[in-house]
């Protein structure tokens, strides 16, 4: 058996994963020193504000995920 | 503390977690792996969201992360968003695993990973080491649990009498009902964590403030320790390469309790959904956070940083609200202290004693109720009273370990060709140095000691694999016709094609 790697097989796949991976770098370096700043939006820190959208974002892009497996019918 | 509230409010606490814990057993016998282990693999969506959530929710919310917002300032944020990214692991892994548990007959981690490699060294290795790290959890969570017995009494409860009080409710519980205890205790707790946390948090804002919006709290915080609302924070400490490494290496530290968790699911569908919602748990975060940060103008002069919820309270809220931030800080603990132990005793009789003694199925799962209270009472009790200076350092190796132990799981989900040697040479080279990057020169360059060891761990592993025999054919493709339903067998179809 050779050392094959397992990768999406659907255009579907790959765009939960490129999803997945955008999340990743949404709340890691260099994204969050873009938001590093002293500054308040809706009387939260910036960086409080984009934890929250980020993680709030894991939900939705698992939402679209569930859809996606329950089309096709896979577990 | 003069008021007795306090204490009547968190002692009633523990009482209920007692009897939700008694009555999860609903009559069913508990000598088996599949029932006190993984709970019949029954558990519905809500439960299963909340045990999750609740689980990973430690005492360290309702201490530690305030007292970071105190001490260090918006730095405290990775973990939500470390939490957050769990959420993805478990939507990805989850449903996998639970599949790998229902077809292969695994209730732990472990047992997995001596199934992928065919090596039950493999995984006697593994459930030995994690247990190290697993034990340094419950015993911290244990030591919150006593101080906050501590505190709402006044002192009458000596930390000795609390780290005994609380793990022998929590033995009863768990020996009568095993998993599906912690699956209900923690549906409860899980609850009573936001209320309180929600509650104490929106009462302390408006006694600081005078209205119940957090703005008024960071408008100070800006216009006079503006330091503490950007990394590195107002240590200097949390670099972007401290923040970016701390959430990679907790997103890949597949901790066993956490796989136990998914393997108690009713269906790999359940898991799924579960995952999905688990985020919106963390809100729990923001409200203990804001206490801390309140504290950096109202307690200025604190001794020690994890105290700063608890003391704001006592100054400044009424005594049924300290009694239920009590309770709810005690739930923390005790929601994630009791699956560590759990978790410990399970792999240590299925995955060490039941191979080294050659026990049968039977005498397995009764051996694993009886081994929570050795590891109770003779490791966790002790360390517990004895708060050894090291044991946040034992903990620190022992996650990193965690994470060192990823290509075990590279090989399960992504890579057939991974080979038991491959896996044992990179754990051995992460883990060493993950244990040199702790305490001989404590994260180098603010890079976290656990990415040091996965940097070294997986070209390891990936070379070692390369020249050591692979894991026979059928049982990989048993392995990888769940990870990858589709695309790994396409791929060996087409591979049998070519050759």
């Amino acid at each position: 058996m050779g050392p094959l790697l397992v990768l999406p097989t659907s255009r579907a796949g790959w765009g939960l994963l490129i999803a997945f991976v955008a999340l990743v770098l949404a709340g890691t370096w260099p994204v969050i020193g873009l938001v590093n700043r002293a500054t308040l939006v809706m009387g939260l820190p910036l960086i409080v504000v984009w934890s929250y959208l980020v993680i709030f974002a894991c939900v939705v892009v698992m939402l679209i995920g569930n859809r996606i497996v329950e089309r096709d019918d896979h577990e | 503390m003069s008021s007795p509230w306090p204490l009547l409010i968190t002692l009633t606490y523990v009482a209920i977690a007692m009897v939700i814990g008694l009555r999860a057993r609903a009559g069913r016998s508990m000598n088996s792996l599949e029932e006190w282990g993984v709970a019949g693999r029954s558990m519905g969506p809500v439960t299963l969201y909340l045990l999750i959530a609740a689980g990973s929710v430690s005492a360290y919310t309702f201490m530690g992360a305030p007292g970071w917002a105190y001490s260090k300032g918006v730095a405290v944020f990775y973990v939500a968003i470390y939490l957050a990214y769990l959420a993805l692991v478990a939507w990805y892994f989850g449903p996998k695993v639970w599949q790998f548990g229902e077809q292969f007959g695994h209730v732990t981690q472990a047992s997995a990973i001596s199934d992928r490699y065919q090596s039950p060294a493999l995984g006697a290795l593994a459930a030995l080491v994690m247990a190290i790290g697993s034990i340094a959890y419950a015993v911290l969570q244990t030591i919150g649990s006593a101080y906050i017995l501590f505190v709402m009494s006044g002192g009458m409860i000596p930390i000795w009498l609390g780290v005994v009080l609380v793990l022998a409710c929590i033995a009863v519980y768990l020996y009568a009902s095993g998993q599906r205890a912690i699956g209900r205790t923690n549906a409860f707790q899980g609850v009573l964590m936001l209320i309180v946390a929600w509650a104490v948090g929106l009462w302390a804002v408006h006694s600081a403030t005078g209205g119940l919006s957090f703005a008024g709290v960071f408008e100070r915080i800006q216009a006079e320790h503006s330091e503490f609302l950007t990394l590195p924070g107002a240590g200097g400490d949390m670099s972007f390469s401290f923040w970016t490494t701390s959430i990679i290496v907790s997103m890949f530290s597949f901790m066993p309790p956490v796989w136990t968790q998914w393997m108690s699911a009713s269906s790999a569908r359940t898991i799924r959904r579960s995952a999905t919602w688990l985020p919106t748990y963390y809100v729990v975060i923001l409200p203990m956070v804001v206490v801390g940060f309140i504290g950096i103008f109202s307690l200025p002069e604190l001794a020690r940083a994890d105290t700063v919820v608890l003391e704001y309270a006592m100054q400044h809220l009424p005594v049924v609200l300290v009694g239920l931030l009590g309770a709810g800080t005690l739930a923390a603990s005790m929601s994630s202290s009791e699956p560590f132990i759990h978790s410990v005793s399970l792999s240590l009789s299925k995955d060490v004693l039941q191979p080294m003694l050659k026990l049968s199925d039977g005498a397995t799962g009764k051996l694993a109720r009886l081994l929570i209270l050795p590891i109770m009472f003779l490791v966790v009790a002790p360390l517990a009273i004895a708060e050894p200076g090291s044991l946040v350092m034992i903990l620190l190796v022992g996650l990193g370990f965690a994470s060192q132990v990823l290509p075990a799981f590279v090989g399960m989900f992504f890579w057939p060709r991974a080979s038991r040697l491959g896996v044992m040479a990179g754990i051995v080279a992460g883990f060493l140095i993950t244990t040199a990057f702790t305490i001989l020169w404590s994260h180098p360059m603010g890079i976290h000691a656990g990415f040091w060891g996965l940097m070294l761990n997986l070209p390891v592993f990936i070379a070692v694999s390369l020249i050591t025999p692979a894991t026979q054919g059928e049982v990989v493709e048993r392995f990888f016709r769940i990870a990858a339903p589709r695309g790994f067998t396409q791929r060996i179809k087409a591979a049998d094609l070519i050759s």
